[in-house]
């Protein structure tokens, strides 16, 4: 998965079969094969602690996620953890012991984090087990992928003239 | 006469939703209640109707941090319904893949879930400011875990491979060289951990369980063995039925399991320890002692040690039976459904896992019974609540709310597996 010199690493969370918590699944699938040279892109489910060890080396990392409903399914947020932390609703959205947000803060005590995290969380609806994707979650697949890409970029181009 | 109520609504760093009642009466503990309200999943029903072949990949969805003790048990049942028995390389490919399991779910408990109790810390994240290293040794530990499980597994959560007869694809010997060096710098690590968690205040409580555990006339038990306990039970696992039974209790969503003649008893890695000690290497035994322990353990908060010192036995076993591997020709032996009843029982981290299922004679499963080791521990976590907060009860009710949060951390309880879990409540008159 990681290319051998540091880079970014685009890491889709989420599980298909829980309906709207497929949706890093669905944009890792319209990345596939797009990623720029020295990009790496991994889909994860279930155990965040192991992500510590997916994103240890990388120069900055993306973090493509699903999030409980706060205004409506569909909303986007982009989140710079340089500028502010995960808000409560994203960063505890996990049904394990460890969410994403736990994962960020133990990385960064241990000094495993990449220095720059991106975190795109896609509000849901139903994350019942079997559904499939509901109608504004499946649509924003496609133009997140695209935003991602540009934002792949210019982490990059960050990273080589660091 | 005061009565004082102590809640807890939810149990934080434990797996799933569940929540402690205890009430105090002058000055003295009458009910120590753990609530599991996390709603039944019915996966015995839902069994019903549906192949053998299906079972090894549904079962493992009843946990996401011990996947292969449910494999384990399904397919050890189809095997013994259908007369087949799995020996050799397909056995000891088995027994690699369970200490996987064993290393990726006690090494997540013993660092990052119970060591900061004894710290002082509110979790792993505020720990690892001061104990940076023992945190980076145990997710490298941990992450070995993680790798054994997707070498063998297909994938470290839910894992794919496994099959009735053996496994869908094995690995060559050369397939093996990169996953030993990490487990190898992972057995160091670990022998390093059961020293730093030997190091920590134990609280001073001896309880006088009947340990339960699986015993095997040469191995240190995990997925093979007779039933036996500290007093008089030493049966087959097909004999399970004879000695214990499930029975409803209305604060729990979870069945409870006891000893129809008996009560409570105890399974886990105590248990496991106290009667297997002499099944252990003698460098690990050597390793425990130094670690304070001696041939039983009967002070639950030591837990954490034994817990530890498995780790070692899991990474040393599987290193052992990877310098011993050959390639089998067949990645499983060919079954022939017939028509019966199958039992399986294996030790998962959290202790005896016990499947029964019956079978039609195309291999359709006509009924699924699955006693899951968090519900054979509730009396025993109920027992140890009152015995921990007896001595206390006249202290604030956040002391005893946070030895008694401990206290039921020493089970590692697996409430989505028991829900078959924690909210803490005192009351007290």
């Amino acid at each position: 998965m990681k290319s051998a010199r540091a880079g970014v690493l685009v890491l889709c969370i989420g599980n298909p079969d829980r309906g709207d918590d497929g949706f890093g699944p669905a944009v890792a699938n319209a990345l596939d094969g797009r990623l720029p040279p020295d990009a790496a892109l991994a889909t994860r489910s279930g155990d965040m602690l192991s992500l510590i060890e997916d994103w240890k080396g990388f120069d900055a990392l993306v973090c493509v996620d699903a999030a409980a409903q706060m205004t409506g399914p569909g909303t986007l947020h982009r989140i710079d953890l340089a500028e502010r932390d995960l808000p409560g609703g994203l960063g505890a959205v996990s049904s394990h012991a460890f969410g994403l947000g736990e994962a960020v803060a133990l990385a960064r005590t241990l000094g495993l984090a990449p220095p720059a995290i991106i975190v795109y969380a896609l509000e849901g609806e139903s994350f019942e087990s079997g559904a499939t994707m509901s109608a504004n979650v499946a649509a924003a697949v496609a133009p997140v992928a695209e935003q991602i890409l540009i934002e792949t970029a210019r982490l990059q181009e960050t990273a080589n003239h660091a | 006469m005061t009565t004082k109520t102590i809640k807890v609504d939810y149990l934080a760093r434990v797996e799933g939703e569940g929540a402690l009642d205890l009430h105090i009466e002058g000055g003295k503990v009458t009910t120590a209640n753990l609530r599991i309200f996390e709603p039944p999943r019915f996966f015995e029903a839902f069994l019903q109707g549906r192949g053998y072949t299906e079972l090894p990949d549904i079962v493992a969805r009843i946990c996401g941090i011990c996947p292969v003790a449910y494999q384990m048990g399904a397919v050890q049942a189809v095997e013994n319904a259908f007369g087949v028995t799995v020996e050799g390389q397909l056995r000891a490919l088995r027994r690699i893949l369970y200490c996987g399991e064993w290393i990726e779910s006690h090494g997540l408990h013993v660092v990052m879930l119970h060591a900061p109790d004894f710290l002082g810390y509110p979790d792993a994240i505020r720990m690892a400011e001061k104990h940076g290293d023992a945190v980076r040794a145990g997710l490298a530990i941990k992450k070995a875990g993680n790798g054994l499980m997707t070498f063998l597994g297909g994938r470290e959560i839910h894992p794919v491979n496994v099959r009735p007869g053996g496994f869908y694809r094995v690995p060559s010997r050369a397939e093996f060289v990169p996953i030993t060096e990490e487990l190898k710098r992972a057995r160091d690590l670990a022998v390093d951990q059961v020293r730093w968690v030997s190091t920590f205040p134990f609280p001073d409580l001896e309880q006088d369980y009947e340990f339960v555990a699986m015993r095997h006339p040469g191995e240190y038990p995990i997925e093979q063995g007779r039933l036996v306990s500290s007093r008089d039970i030493d049966i087959d696992i097909a004999d399970y039925e004879t000695e214990f039974e499930e029975r409803h209790v209305a604060h729990s969503t979870a069945l409870h399991s006891v000893l129809k003649r008996r009560g409570a008893y105890l399974v886990g890695p105590l248990a496991r320890y106290s009667l297997n000690f002499d099944r252990l290497p003698e460098a690990i035994q050597s390793l425990a002692r130094e670690a304070g322990l001696g041939p039983v353990c009967r002070n639950p908060f030591r837990s954490i040690v034994v817990r530890a010192l498995e780790i070692v036995y899991a990474l040393e076993e599987a290193l052992r039976l990877i310098a011993q591997y050959e390639q089998p020709e067949h990645a499983s032996v060919p079954l022939e459904p017939r028509e019966g009843t199958g039992f399986g029982c294996t030790e998962a981290p959290r202790g005896i896992c016990w499947h029964r299922y019956d079978f039609e004679a195309d291999g359709t499963i006509r009924k699924a019974q699955i006693v899951p080791p968090t519900s054979q521990n509730q009396p025993s976590i109920e027992a140890d609540l009152a015995a921990v907060a007896a001595p206390i009860a006249n202290e604030p009710d956040d002391v005893i709310r946070d030895l008694c949060e401990q206290a039921i951390r020493n089970y590692d309880p697996c409430i989505s597996c028991s829900a078959h879990f924690l909210n803490l409540s005192v009351h007290r008159s």
